[in-house]
């Protein structure tokens, strides 16, 4: 047998970690994935086989299955394939990290339960409240139970990479901490001081108000400490990706990364500014003094520059790789890239969309501008471009090369995976486009049915009948994408062993860590900086919604608007805004 | 630290874009003075919300000028008022506060948007300057019928909006032969006097009183009406007061003794 060298013959008890992981992740794709066809053609009414009080429990579902589980469970396979690949070295104690594995796992059950329960009559439990459980929307504790479960098992996993790192810390004390290690670190860095928010908002407000042992809730107050974990989360999904640009994709160009030390640089503005700009998504919030939004902006406008240099970073390197592999031109060099790998394609093509993101995003970041598009199908069109587009696809680009990499089996079809990574590109095309349209009339995102008795929306450009099925025919392409992609996935993992998996390796630099200056590296300091902005950023606003509301705030109610609502209420209510 | 020469340039160029940005913004804020929605309006406990002197009875109120406040109680799944009109020309405050979960306020195709929070309240202050009218919708989910959340603002012209109400009491019954009185009470909410005409019909009569409003106030207008005029039977009345009228009926019942206990005298 000719020897191969990839990651499961390295690390095999740790590839069997992060297949187990990647599993948990494709079945939360799968599940979450379909979901979102299902509300598509409901709020575009082109199918509607639910009723539209359970749209909710499908958009909660769709929200939590996508942008924690799927995102969270591939992460956290990557970073351990980092940690272990980049120190050469496994993990310290392969029954602690099954021991977190579990844990996110048996967090996940609990929230995709209780979400159940909003549509399963046995299930006596239901979390009608979304992904941003903004009390006093009430879940049954079960929901609250299970993210505290998911979120201890990361906390868990993050301690797990440090493990490692201190290990070879002690062997190697004077070489720099190699790239996708530093990147893995700096990333679970921001991860910590960002949950600690939702830590406590769940821990100290929600969990034992929904058990009963508190009566009353601040909304202000857990809405803040929700955001102050619920932009740097984005970030969380979105440090992967990146790294897979920095780390795979020059090495998938064909070159080596332009530069070590601004990657370094990158990750340490996103692990000191991640957190202190979660007011952005608070903007239109009452209770919140100008200044503290002003500072939120401030803060949030100079996170993009982290995300030009990448930019900058992520191009340069591939047109190296691009002129490597005899590219010639100003433009021509692209025409030399690997466009047939579906591997390289597919983050390119992620990489292209998050640049369009970015773009709606300066807009949104705009604490005036904010006004027109604010939880308007706008900001779903952002999103779909970020996590559902710049993260995903590069996720799914990547297990083209991990699965391989981590099975030791070679993937079904890379032909199918080429079409796959294209076909979700046009699709999200389609969709994202026609979401951002309609947000600048006014189409409101969150609503099984945005057809209202009282006025039409009057779109500046082309017709509502128009948006509607571009986002439909956009979402039935991505369906058809994601199922694909699960196909390949199953079929390369059911297929034999093969010999002719690639080595596991990951990008050179042109200009290494050898120029990156020592102090980059001092980990301890970024997270003292870091602390020090949240604290500038959040301890006054934070102080004043408490001084205004209290702690737990006046007299406020759970509500749990999907159960014991007499029907005759509802058709008042609904009688009364008829015109 | 070595950087290549056009990453520099890229740098430097991603500092002015973001530094541009920032300063955009700002000028938007002091320039055109679009202000964030903030805690200018203060908390509010949710239970109080009736008993709140600003909240209890929510709508139109006019401050002076061609300035207006609107207060607005959003609930599982309406708007209280579920129509709002103001007129054009106009600088209206919005207050809106939650009965129950989080909210929205946002009047469709506008910058008009702000959460609304229980326990707090949202307040901007808002430009009309041409007739229009806007849909409002919550863009919050607050629940299974979230979907069915709406308003209306309407923003008419400024000759055609007023805050005039007429409320009539008027009995039902009077025994024939006797007088009685319809008592018109018009309320002006603009904070400028009301100079207008009350009318009644009733049968063939007509009468008219002209009446002066002072701002903020309420004035009663009393039509006596003398039955024997009118002859037994039932009489349809109409009370009109510019766009406005409240109609009725009154039964003149013949005096035989067994009128009914509020017949009376036919004070209403």
């Amino acid at each position: 047998m000719a020897m191969r060298n990839a990651y499961v013959d390295q690390f095999p008890s740790e590839a069997r970690l992060i297949s187990a992981a990647f599993w948990s992740s494709f079945l939360a794709l799968a599940i979450g994935g379909s979901l979102g066809l299902v509300q598509a053609l409901h709020r575009t009414d082109y199918l509607r086989f639910i009723d539209s009080v359970d749209y909710y429990t499908v958009l909660t579902a769709h929200g939590v299955l996508l942008a924690i589980t799927f995102t969270i469970f591939f992460l956290v396979g990557i970073f351990t394939w980092a940690v272990t690949t980049s120190l050469d070295r496994g993990l310290e104690d392969l029954r602690f990290s099954w021991a977190w594995y579990a844990m996110m796992v048996v967090g996940t059950v609990l929230v995709g339960v209780s979400i159940l329960g909003g549509v399963v009559d046995s299930i006596d439990m239901q979390a009608d409240v979304l992904f941003t459980f903004y009390a006093p929307l009430q879940a049954h504790p079960a929901f609250y139970v299970g993210l505290v479960l998911f979120v201890v098992g990361t906390w868990l996993a993050g301690a797990d990479w440090f493990r490692t790192w201190w290990a070879w810390r002690g062997e190697n004390p004077d070489e720099r901490i190699p790239l996708p290690t530093f990147m893995t670190l700096t990333t679970t860095l921001f991860w910590y001081l960002c949950t600690l928010g939702v830590a406590l908002s769940i821990l100290v407000l929600l969990l034992p108000w929904s058990m009963g042992i508190v009566d009353s809730v601040n909304p202000l107050l857990s809405r803040t400490l929700f955001w102050y974990f619920g932009h740097a989360v984005v970030y969380f999904w979105l440090m992967p990706a990146y790294m897979m640009w920095y780390i795979m994709l020059p090495k998938l160009s064909g070159g080596k990364l332009f530069s070590d030390p601004l990657a370094r640089v990158v990750f340490v503005l996103f692990l000191l500014l991640s957190t202190p700009t979660g007011i952005h998504h608070q903007y239109l919030d009452p209770g919140i003094a100008e200044g503290y939004k002003f500072i939120a902006m401030t803060n949030t406008m100079f996170l993009l520059l982290p995300s030009l240099l990448t930019a900058f970073t992520v191009v340069a390197s591939m047109e190296h790789g691009a002129r490597q592999r005899g590219g010639t031109g100003y433009l021509g060099w692209l025409k030399a890239l690997p466009w047939r790998d579906p591997v390289f394609t597919g983050m390119a093509l992620a990489g292209l969309m998050f640049a369009a993101a970015g773009f709606s995003g300066m807009i949104n970041a705009g604490m005036n501008i904010n006004y027109l598009v604010h939880n308007t199908w706008w900001i779903v069109g952002h999103f779909h471009l970020t996590v559902g587009t710049a993260v995903a696809l590069t996720f799914m680009a990547a297990a083209y090369w991990f699965v391989p990499q981590v099975t030791g089996k070679q993937l079904w079809n890379r032909s199918l995976a080429l079409g796959q990574v294209l076909l979700w590109f046009v699709g999200m095309t389609f969709m994202s486009n026609a979401m951002h349209r309609s947000g600048l009339f006014g189409m409101p995102r969150r609503t099984a049915e945005p057809q209202y008795q009282g006025f039409n929306f009057e779109p500046a450009a082309g017709t509502v009948g128009e948006i509607n099925a571009q986002v439909a025919l956009g979402a039935a392409l991505l369906t058809i994408a994601l199922a694909l992609f699960l196909l390949n996935m199953v079929m390369t993992t059911i297929g034999g062993e093969s010999d002719a998996i690639p080595d596991n390796t990951y990008a050179g630099t042109l200009s290494g860590p050898e120029d990156a200056p020592v102090v980059l590296d001092n980990l301890k300091l970024w997270t003292a900086i870091a602390t020090v902005l949240v604290v500038f950023a959040y301890t006054l606003p934070l102080a004043s919604i408490i001084d205004a509301g209290g702690l737990f705030g006046p007299g406020i109610e759970g509500f749990q608007l999907t159960i014991g609502i007499d029907p005759a209420i509802v058709l008042e209510s609904v009688r009364e805004v008829m015109p | 630290m070595n950087i290549h020469t056009y990453e520099k340039v890229w740098l430097a160029a991603a500092m002015v874009l973001i530094v541009g940005f920032i300063a955009t913004i700002t000028y938007g804020a002091v320039g055109p003075g679009i202000a964030m929605i903030d805690d200018e309006a203060g908390s509010i406990d949710p239970a109080e919300i009736n008993d709140d002197e600003r909240f209890a009875e929510p709508g139109v109120e006019h401050v002076g000028g061609n300035e207006y406040e609107v207060t607005v109680v959003a609930q599982a799944w309406s708007y209280s008022p579920a129509e709002i009109e103001v007129p054009a020309n106009s600088e209206v405050t919005f207050y809106v506060t939650s009965r129950d979960v989080t909210h929205s306020f946002s009047v469709v195709g506008t910058n008009v948007n702000t959460m609304v929070i229980p326990g707090q309240v949202s307040e901007m202050t808002v430009q009309f300057d041409e007739p229009g009218e806007y849909g409002i919708l919550c863009n919050e989910y607050c629940g299974e019928y979230h979907h069915t959340m709406e308003g209306k603002l309407n923003v008419v012209p400024e000759d055609e909006f007023d805050l005039t109400e007429l409320s009539v009491e008027a009995p039902d019954e009077v025994d024939a032969g006797n007088e009685t009185t319809i008592t018109a009470n018009v309320s002006n909410g603009m904070q400028e006097d009301l100079e207008t005409t009350a009318t009644l019909e009733i049968g063939e009569q007509q009468s008219e009183r002209d009446v002066t409003v002072a701002g903020d106030s309420t004035e009663q207008v009393e039509f006596t009406v003398d039955t024997a005029d009118l002859g037994e039977g039932d009489h349809d009345w109409t009370v009109t007061v510019d766009d406005y009228e409240e109609s009725g009926t009154l039964s003149v019942v013949a005096d035989d003794g067994n009128a009914s206990a509020d017949g009376g005298d036919g004070d209403a």
